[in-house]
């Protein structure tokens, strides 16, 4: 929940910075910290259902701030991190595609029409590898010139990967308030 | 050949459709196998039932086999020494004080070979229930009044035997013998009540019990709640309905109801 509120805010934030024509990709690249923490906890916390350790998490989330720190030294904090984005994307998809084969493997027999953990990863795994393309090319579609910024090519996709993320993440959440009823 | 910036963005359109549709069928996939698993885990627990029934039947029928064994060898070894026995002891010519001494001792004789053919006729079921449940019930009802002060009250509201159904009513004897052993064993009752009602298509044996009751959770729960798991396991090998109600200090009721048609 307080994930969401922060996500709301920053998204508020970067749209009135955007409509003062003042840059805000120093918002969004300190809010893939924030991200990355939150969907690594959600998988860990997933994974250890498993008998996977903390260990683990953490060893990520010390790889994912170094990538980070690298990249926003190597372009002198002028850009957004989007090679980092990209490299946690791969990630996350990876660790969905994992949680699937988990699902596979284990003997326990779960309704996944109604199991909120499965939609979640679902909206991840929608989310991030959708947008994997537009990561790769986030140089190229920086310079599109479209009639404006809401018909950019990036902002179309970005805006129908947050309805698919969110519809999943909405119908999971759903999901959990009727079976705690 | 240079790529337009047209071309260049309708690509990674069309890469991030792709990458979209790609999810969709993997979870598709997913929910499939899903599926299957839970077909297969449900034909796991049919089989598990089944086998479970099977091993069950065959415990019975070995313990059946095991019990007409021991009757035949009571009768017809330890029976015909007996009457032995007893065809010498009244052969003998004594005195009058021997005689004394050799009269009780053949009377004797005379009861230990009437109380082993009531025994052998007990445990041999078959035997015993070729007439009707009724008849078997009175019968162990008899050889219990013989030894232990209860108030029994039976009725037998049975109308007629479905010979086809004879090893039904054996398990159902078998039934009765072992909560009637509880009864003797734990109860501490003075009256026992049962009841055969038949009607259509259904056979019912009630027990009802004035003893001191027990909490049934607790003795499903308790390592001897073993016998009423058994009970209700046999029941359930016949397709029939077991139900149990217990109240402290009151007393206890089973039904068992069978489908007998």
């Amino acid at each position: 929940m307080l994930y969401l509120l922060m996500v709301c805010l920053v998204e508020m934030v970067g749209i009135s910075l955007r409509l003062e024509h003042k840059p805000n990709y120093a918002l969004y690249t300190w809010f893939l910290v924030i991200e990355c923490t939150m969907i690594s906890c959600f998988f860990y916390h997933l994974y250890r259902k498993y008998h996977h350790k903390p260990s683990q998490l953490y060893s990520w989330l010390g790889l994912f701030i170094s990538v980070f720190l690298l990249e926003l030294f190597t372009n002198h904090f002028s850009n957004f991190a989007y090679k980092t984005a990209a490299f946690m994307s791969v990630v996350f998809v990876i660790a969905s595609l994992y949680y699937y084969v988990l699902i596979l493997k284990d003997e326990h027999f779960r309704k996944l029409e109604t199991y909120p953990p499965f939609w979640i990863v679902n909206g991840v795994l929608f989310f991030y590898f959708g947008s994997t393309a537009c990561n790769v090319f986030f140089d190229y579609l920086l310079q599109e010139k479209a009639r404006s910024l809401s018909l950019s090519t990036r902002y179309v996709t970005f805006n129908i990967l947050n309805v698919l993320l969110y519809s999943c993440w909405s119908y999971a959440f759903i999901c959990r308030y009727r079976q705690r009823n | 050949m240079q790529i337009s910036s047209k071309e260049l963005i309708l690509l990674i359109a069309i890469i991030t459709f792709i990458f979209l549709i790609a999810p969709l069928f993997l979870i598709i996939y997913i929910f499939l196998y899903n599926k299957k698993k839970a077909k297969h885990l449900e034909e796991k627990e049919i089989l598990k039932k089944a086998f479970e029934l099977e091993l069950l039947k065959s415990q019975v029928e070995v313990q059946e086999h095991i019990l007409q064994t021991i009757a035949a060898d009571l009768h017809d070894n330890i029976g015909q020494l007996l009457s032995l026995t007893s065809m010498t002891l009244s052969s003998i010519k004594a005195d009058h004080l021997r005689e004394e001494k050799i009269n009780t001792a053949a009377e004797l004789t005379h009861r230990a070979i009437k109380e082993l053919r009531q025994l052998s006729k007990k445990m041999n079921g078959q035997e015993l229930i070729k007439k009707s449940l009724g008849h078997a019930i009175a019968y162990e009802l008899d050889w219990l009044k013989k030894g232990l002060a209860y108030e029994i009250l039976f009725t037998d509201n049975t109308t007629h035997s479905i010979s086809a159904h004879a090893s039904k009513e054996l398990i159902m004897f078998r039934l009765f013998q072992e909560i009637l052993s509880n009864i003797i064993k734990h109860a501490q009752a003075t009256r026992i009540k049962i009841t055969i009602d038949q009607t259509k298509d259904v056979l019912a044996l009630f027990v009802q019990d004035n003893g001191k009751g027990f909490i049934l959770e607790e003795k499903l729960k308790a390592s001897d709640g073993l016998g009423l798991t058994n009970l209700q396991k046999r029941t359930l090998m016949m397709d029939g309905n077991f139900t149990i109600n217990s109240i402290t200090g009151t007393g206890t009721e089973i039904q068992i109801s069978i489908p007998y048609q």
